[in-house]
């Protein structure tokens, strides 16, 4: 635990120094919204369907861009090889950049979600609070995943690059699920019975991927 | 007798059609101190990368202190010093230094933290990023950063490569202190002489193997440039 901690401070810590990923999520989202506020000309009625999407693009492309940089800087100086050189699990080094990815990406989107909001003229409502466990379960997915994929994609030689293309795919029914729940929030009606199950795949999705991962860094950190 | 420190047996590794090490056999005791020798490409980063686990041989056996390389022991052991840094820009070298003490249970950790910064001149610098260091600072803060865990078996791929004089003397007078305290050192490089101040035993490899492993007190540095070395400076030149 205090391994995980230790990285998890670490990369906190560049973070707020550089503010550089945060920074660069949000204007990229920003910019996701503008063009699909002002580029489609379509009724508010259509753009209430597709809001939820657009709101999980943004979080998924800045998402990407957080797990590139996250890497990115443990590439740098052979870091990632140095992390294998450690006395410690694999396990813990996974847990350390795991929750330090999404803190990131948690407090990216809570930053962007009131822009979004505005954006869309979207009713603030009690409802909304239902959008935090589905936010918290799709997000937790999308990194738990991406995680050890990105560190896949930086440690490895070329070859094996496609193997991280190849098992992204895996991470799509969380997003969908995801967006099908924003949207059952968003819509405003009642909530219908299919959705805490849905709820509750995400989040067993989740402990899965979680756990394979954890259980397998070990194996990437290796050449 | 006690267990070597290192003991390499019929090692190879080929990278695809490329062959890096051919049936290396190698022990080294504790205390040691190994210069590798060779001309680029000749195989030493690579050996060296076997030894700490980070690569595994193709085919043949690795072991220090008896037991696997990718041992949490072994690797609680151990230090690497390479061309990559393993720092972080974004750090001050205190930031850094904490890391990775943590990351190595280091006990004590604000007082090693200050020998070590002591020993590598860098205490006045420790609150700055790392990213603002010259090349020769982040690479004494790379030495601190891996004696910081008081490791028996030091790995040192080229170290003196962008330090200046006075750091090349910082560094063999830390190596030397290292000895002293009974450190396994191995260390590669293309400077005999300062192999040769340093380390009691060197190899030599060529074309994949160790061609020579003899004694520095029993040999004339230049004797040996002149057999492995000169031909290829020569080609290069022309
Ligand atoms: N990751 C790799 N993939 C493919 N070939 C490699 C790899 N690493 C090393 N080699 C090859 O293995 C051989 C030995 O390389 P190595 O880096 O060990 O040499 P070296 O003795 O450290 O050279 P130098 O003095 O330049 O540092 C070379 O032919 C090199 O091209
Ligand atoms: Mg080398």
């Amino acid at each position: 635990m205090r391994t995980a901690f230790s990285i998890l401070q670490k990369d906190l810590r560049m973070e707020f120094r550089s503010k550089e990923s945060i920074l660069a999520m949000w204007i990229f989202s920003l910019l996701i919204f503008v063009i699909f506020n002002f580029t489609f000309e379509v009724s508010r009625l259509v753009m209430l369907e597709i809001a939820p999407g657009l709101l999980w693009v943004a979080f998924i492309f800045s998402g990407m861009f957080g797990l590139n940089h996250s890497f990115a800087v443990e590439k740098e100086d052979g870091n990632l090889r140095s992390m294998a050189l450690m006395p410690v699990d694999g396990g813990q080094i996974y847990l350390g950049k795991f929750l330090s990815v999404t803190i990131i990406m948690l407090m990216f989107e809570f930053l962007i979600f009131p822009i979004f909001i505005i954006f869309y003229d979207l009713q603030l409502s009690f409802q909304m609070f239902l959008l935090i466990p589905v936010i918290l379960a799709g997000t937790i997915g999308f990194t738990s995943l991406g995680t050890i994929l990105s560190a896949v994609a930086v440690h490895t030689r070329n070859q094996q690059i496609l193997l991280s293309l190849l098992l992204w795919p895996l991470v799509s029914p969380i997003i969908i699920w995801s967006v099908n729940l924003t949207g059952m929030v968003l819509g405003g009606g009642e909530i219908g019975a299919v959705f805490f199950p849905l709820l509750i795949r995400v989040a067993a999705f989740d402990v899965i991927f979680f756990t394979i991962a954890y259980m397998l860094f070990d194996f990437i950190l290796e050449d | 007798m006690a267990v070597p420190a290192l003991h390499l047996e019929k090692v190879s590794k080929d990278f695809g059609r490329i062959i890096a090490l051919r049936n290396i056999d190698l022990k080294v005791e504790p205390g040691e101190f190994l210069s590798i020798l060779g001309r680029n490409g000749a195989g030493k980063t690579t050996l060296l990368n076997i030894i700490s686990g980070v690569s595994r041989p193709s085919s043949g056996s690795v072991q220090l202190f008896g037991t696997d390389p990718g041992d949490r022991e072994n690797k609680a052991k151990l230090a690497v010093i390479s061309h990559e840094m393993f720092l972080y820009g974004n750090l001050t070298a205190l930031e850094n230094l904490e890391y990775y003490g943590r990351m190595y249970s280091v006990n004590d950790l604000e007082q090693r933290i200050k020998t070590v910064l002591h020993e590598v001149e860098l205490t006045h610098r420790r609150f700055d990023l790392v990213a603002a260091f010259s090349r020769g600072m982040t690479q004494r803060l790379t030495i601190a950063r891996a004696i910081l865990h008081q490791p028996s078996l030091l790995l040192l791929d080229e170290p003196f490569t962008g330090l200046d004089q006075q750091a090349i003397g910082m560094l063999i007078d830390l190596l030397k202190s290292q000895k002293e305290l009974g450190r396994t050192i191995l260390l590669t490089t293309h400077d005999l002489h300062t192999a040769k101040v340093l380390s009691e035993r060197y190899i030599i490899l060529e074309k994949h193997q160790i061609m020579q492993d003899g004694l520095m007190t029993e040999t004339n540095p230049d004797e040996i440039r002149k057999k492995y070395f000169s031909p290829l400076e020569k080609a290069e030149m022309s």
